[in-house]
């Protein structure tokens, strides 16, 4: 019950409800959601302080370092465009939740759920008879130059008349303590799936003030929006629902992928779908599968290069006419973007109380749009008390001006391009925002805040998210709140008046669940970028392999170069004998150059297979296990950091290459042991095997052809990690003949050629396609060909030399092989992964 | 007076295409003084997909789609129009262009809606400070809006020069502004633009135009081509059609396909493809009089 003073002057109260040893630093002035002004804490937070009375300071603290790393493992991140750490910047969360009373929260609900039915039929009379234009009660240059207005949807009505079906409201709470709306996103809202993960976390960290304060349950929400967008398919049983991103370098893709997991959707790129007779469908390795409803998270003007933007290929060319051919649902509807303009509140009381016959129960941020002659003068005589906005969104819009902080030429220039074309242009009052606490690791700070609402359609009715997504400034004195700028979010808690439901979409209680294994509706992208994953790893690990061979005896070698080491730097391949200098310059150390081999940027250089590995992963993030994705993220990091390295000797890199070896071999067991054996799993085993072949065919060609260069037997065994096999079999004699059948013949090497083909054919037998004919595909004899000459080939033969020391029918096998794994390659895209390609829009020369 | 247009474009790719999704505003429209008597549009290979439709700003827009898979693509427009003169109103007689301007921007009426729609910037019309100082020699205060409009017209014919090829369908603007010369789209986008930054409703019109043949042959001039100009809007008149590649005010020799803010609006022929490789497309167009 004691007050101080804390070092910059505000109050920090210990007691009036908060638990012992918790300080509090607010200034009085300001308003806050724990405390009131009398210094007393309110009652929701006091129900929450009171169910943390066991959880100490430093408990807290503990708590917290493990939810974060769970954020880290989970790889929630949020993307900030120009970050060095780019996609994967951890997703902030503060572990105090935002605490709302159950009453209040009800009154809020009720004012949503107004104002979403309101939008609805201001976008159902937009791309309908446009009521609202021909009476004035919204201006017409504010919608016809809105570049979200999108014409070929005009006259659409899409199913059940419904456009707006998720829709999400930036609100903040005033010094009045009123809530207000400061944003409406009204076509493709984000951030429920970071509330959903934030709410698990927290959860689980202060799992028993969760359950005493007896919070209202988010998943009631998302069924709803499942149920909502279930029912609007074209087809009424088993509908397929996809979501839609931009990919994974929207700034909110991780929250797709989660959303789609949460959800049970098939998360899908453009590129993943196709429209064939004005119905839309999902590329697949079993073919194409029809979709019904659309879950977008791509701004709509993105949705078709055809109709809609042509200068973006991320969407679905020819998405606008499978939607108006009502074959397909896309939520929200395709043009209700056009609701999202900073100006719309100035106008929502009179199209309330117009199109719905009611008052408006929630207030906005107060709004002057320019393009009416009051507002524009009164906008110029208030502007440093107000926040000026271009009234449309895209990139010449530009960044809010806060009319105060303007100097008197730069006020005036404000003025002249307002007047110039008034229309342009929206002013808002500054918003004036309460505060909530924070918890620093030492004790709580105030910041301001703003809650993201979430509303989804279910049928006729809304349904409000209980909570949403707090967000809060990054400092004390700063208003702005947004995750772009290095703020943070919070849990937000409703109290619950009765008892919280219990619904949840992680493990439906009770519902059967169809069990399914064939995994044939695995999208082609996905199993395009598998296939490359493994292709990539194999590929530097190969190179990894030879390097640190060569550099082991590099070491020991002084002066003149052995021909083995010749040898294993020729089967580097030809870009690295250039890339390292090795041959042009003998007088140059050896080791060197094998080091920069390792980074450099060279086509196949280890760094680089690595990176375009690490890249592929990123696309299909939600299709790799947590560990996979830390191991490959692990090696991509660690080679980056060794690149920038300014001084690297030997030994340096040779420990690069024993960590990197390290990782490669914890791919790959992670990718045998962790992955479900279906097509997915299939796709990047195939990778692998494929260049892994490759890789033994290219070090037998460069070492063993050639018997002057036979002094190398040891150094290829050494390079395909089967010394010790050879040893146990055959002690330390070093024979041609041996050698080669351990190498290309023995089934039973996992480093052999032959073992390579051979999970190859399985491989393709099990493909979905291969499954329904009894025809063997052109792969499938490209493969079994290749592995009969492997199994036919005489070792007495093959490892005889002609008299010039030249093994010919050895080049003759090598050669069949070299042909035969690109072939087998190509026929594997042209049959699963063909349609992987991109868009190309042409028009035709007028 | 009635004309025969075939227009015909030819679509080769090096590698071949597995589908193309398409629109199409080949079908000249209907209007006051244009009735199209007969018109089709043939598509090689056979498309899976061919939808007639109206687009948002009344034109009439084929959607087709190719779903297996070619290498070449063939479209084909055949159409037969009658035109009936059009008496162009007496210029100096229209209202001060402000009266207008201030019309669209006032009054509700379905007219004037529409007809403010028009006096918006669009994305291929930008505003320029050089053009609207351009267009303000012609736009002096209280002057008949269609007087100043055939100026402007016969202005921007005389100051630059027609280049076929010295452009293309991205270039700015700006471009043309400085280098004073262009193709019909562009000659169509700068009008549009100065007038619009005035807050004069105007639209952008494609089409083509009937070359004067010379010879036994009857060849025509210059090959044909597809065209493009603009049309005012001017209460009492309705839409008023400006040529300013040949500074004219078309009559009887202008066929209209399609009418839109901008190209992007009305372009012909537009596709997505996927595959194809390097590609080369060939357009050739015919006009004759019948």
């Amino acid at each position: 019950m004691d007050a101080r003073t804390s070092e910059n002057g505000a109050l920090g109260r210990v007691g009036f409800g908060l638990p012992e040893r918790w300080t509090y630093e607010t200034p009085l002035a300001e308003i806050d959601e724990a405390l009131a002004t009398s210094g007393e804490v309110r009652p929701p937070f006091a129900a929450f302080f009171a169910a943390l009375r066991n959880v100490s300071p430093e408990e807290l603290s503990r708590r917290f370092d493990r939810a974060r790393r769970i954020i880290r493992e989970n790889g929630v991140t949020y993307n900030v465009y120009g970050d060095p750490r780019g996609m994967d910047r951890p997703w902030q969360l503060d572990p105090l939740p935002l605490v709302v009373d159950g009453a209040e929260w009800a009154a809020l609900e009720r004012g949503l759920v107004q104002r979403a039915r309101l939008l609805d039929a201001v976008l159902a009379d937009l791309y309908g008879p446009r009521r609202t234009l021909a009476s004035g009660l919204l201006p017409a240059e504010l919608v016809l130059s809105h570049p979200g207005y999108l014409r070929p949807l005009c006259g659409f009505r899409p199913a059940e008349g419904v456009h707006l079906h998720s829709y999400g409201v930036d609100i903040a709470r005033g010094t009045d303590r009123r809530f207000y709306v400061v944003d409406d996103r009204t076509q493709a809202p984000s951030g429920a799936g970071y509330a959903l993960e934030n709410r698990i976390v927290i959860a689980r960290m202060l799992a028993q003030p969760f359950r005493d304060c007896r919070v209202e349950r988010l998943a009631p929400f998302f069924q709803a929006l499942r149920d909502g967008l279930a029912g609007l398919s074209p087809r009424r049983d088993n509908p397929r629902v996809v979501l839609l991103t931009p990919g994974p370098y929207n700034e909110t893709y991780c929250e797709h992928a989660y959303l789609a997991r949460y959800l049970g959707y098939t998360l899908v790129e453009g590129g993943d779908l196709t429209v064939r007779d004005r119905v839309v469908y999902l590329k697949t390795l079993g073919g194409l599968e029809r979709i019904d409803v659309i879950l977008r998270r791509l701004d709509d003007g993105y949705c078709d290069p055809l109709c809609l933007r042509p200068d973006s290929l991320l969407g679905v060319p020819g998405l606008v006419h499978a939607v108006r051919a009502g074959s397909v649902v896309v939520a929200n509807a395709l043009g209700s973007g056009v609701l999202e303009t900073p100006a719309l509140p100035a106008f929502l009381p009179r199209l309330c109380r117009e199109l719905l016959g009611e008052e408006l129960k929630l207030p906005s941020i107060r709004t002057f749009y320019c393009g009416e002659p009051e507002s524009l003068a009164y906008v110029i005589e208030h502007l440093s008390d107000l926040v000026i906005h271009s009234a449309w969104p895209g990139p010449a819009s530009g960044e809010a001006v806060f009319g105060g902080e303007l100097g008197q030429s730069e006020r005036a220039e404000l003025v002249a391009k307002i007047r110039h074309r008034p229309g342009a242009w929206v002013a808002r009052e500054r918003p004036a925002l309460s505060t909530v606490p924070v918890y620093d690791g030492h004790s709580l700070k105030p910041r301001h805040f703003g809650l993201r609402a979430f509303l989804a359609r279910r049928g006729d009715e809304y349904v409000v998210m209980p909570g949403g997504l707090t967000r809060f400034a990054s400092s004390r004195d700063s208003l702005v709140v947004s995750m772009q700028r290095g703020g943070g979010s919070k849990d937000t808690w409703v109290l619950s008046s009765g008892e919280p439901s219990s619904v949840t979409l992680l493990h439906p209680p009770g519902l059967p669940i169809a069990i399914v294994r064939s995994g044939a509706d695995l999208p082609s992208r996905v199993a395009d970028n598998l296939f490359w994953i493994g292709r990539h790893v194999e590929r530097a690990d190969g190179t990894c392999r030879l390097i640190r061979s060569l550099l082991l005896r590099a070491a020991e070698e002084e002066g003149e170069r052995s021909p083995e080491i010749g040898a294993l730097v020729r089967a580097l391949g030809a870009d690295f004998e250039q890339a390292s200098g090795i041959p042009s310059r003998p007088g140059a150390p050896l080791d060197v150059g094998l080091a920069s081999v390792l980074f450099s940027d060279e086509r196949h250089s280890p760094k680089h297979e690595i990176a375009l590995g690490y890249r592929a992963a990123s696309r299909v993030r939600d299709r790799i296990s947590m560990d996979t994705w830390r191991v490959l993220s692990h090696l991509h990091l660690e080679v980056e950091r060794a690149a920038r390295r300014k001084a690297f000797d030997t030994s340096d890199a040779l420990e690069l290459s024993f960590s990197l070896l390290l990782g490669f071999s914890a791919f790959s067991g992670l990718v045998m042991e962790n992955m479900t054996h279906g097509p997915g799993w299939r796709f990047a085993d195939m990778g692998r095997r494929i260049e892994r072949a490759a890789f033994m065919v290219r070090l037998i060609r460069s070492t063993l052809l050639e018997v002057a260069s036979s002094g190398s037997l040891d150094a290829v065994l050494d390079v395909a990690d089967s010394t010790i096999t050879y040893r146990s079999r055959y002690f330390g004699t070093l024979a041609p003949e041996p050698v080669l059948d351990l190498l290309i013949t023995d089934e039973t090497n996992p480093r052999s050629i032959a073992y390579q083909l051979v999970a190859l054919k399985e491989h393709v037998g099990q493909l979905p396609r291969a499954r329904s004919t009894p025809l063997l595909s052109a792969e499938s004899k490209t493969i079994v060909e290749a592995l009969s000459v492997v199994r036919l080939a005489d070792l007495e033969r093959i490892a005889r030399a002609d008299a010039h020391g030249h093994r010919g029918e050895l080049a003759a096998l090598l050669g069949h092989l070299e042909r035969a794994l690109p072939t087998f390659a190509e026929q594997i895209t042209l049959s699963y992964l063909a349609h992987v390609q991109p868009s190309v829009l042409v028009e035709g020369v007028a | 007076m009635r004309y025969r247009v075939r227009h015909v474009t030819t679509y080769e790719y090096g590698e071949s295409v597995s589908i193309c999704h398409n629109e199409a505003r080949l079908s000249p429209l209907a209007t006051p003084t244009q009735r199209p008597l007969a018109r089709r549009i043939t598509i090689e290979p056979a498309p899976t997909v061919l939808v007639e439709d109206r687009d948002y700003f009344g034109n009439t827009v084929h959607f087709f789609s190719l779903e297996e898979v070619h290498s070449r693509l063939t479209v084909i427009a055949d159409a037969e129009i009658e035109l009936s003169p059009k008496r162009p109103p007496d210029f100096s007689r229209s209202p001060p262009w402000e009266r207008v301007r201030d019309r669209v921007r006032r009054d509700r009426d379905p007219e004037a809606l529409r007809a403010f729609e028009f006096s918006l910037e669009a994305p291929g019309a930008r505003r320029l400070p050089e053009l609207v100082e351009y267009a303000a020699q012609s736009l002096v205060p209280g002057r008949p809006l269609l007087e100043a409009v055939h100026e402007l017209t016969r202005r921007i014919h005389a100051d630059f020069r027609y280049l076929p090829g010295s452009t293309h369908v991205g270039t700015a603007l700006e471009e043309i502004v400085a280098t004073r010369q262009g193709v019909c789209q562009d000659f169509a986008h700068l009008a549009l633009a100065a007038l619009r930054a005035f807050g004069i409703p105007a639209l952008y019109v494609s089409g083509y135009v009937y070359n004067q043949r010379v010879g036994d042959e009857g060849r025509a001039q210059v090959p044909d081509a597809s065209h493009a100009w603009f049309s005012v809007w001017c209460p009492d008149h309705g839409y008023v059609d400006f040529d300013p590649t040949n500074g004219s005010v078309p009559e009887d020799e202008h066929v209209t396909l399609a009418r839109g803010r901008d190209y992007s609006d009305v372009s012909p022929l537009r596709g997505v493809l996927l595959g194809g490789g390097r590609q080369l497309v060939r357009v050739a167009v015919d006009v004759q009089r019948l």
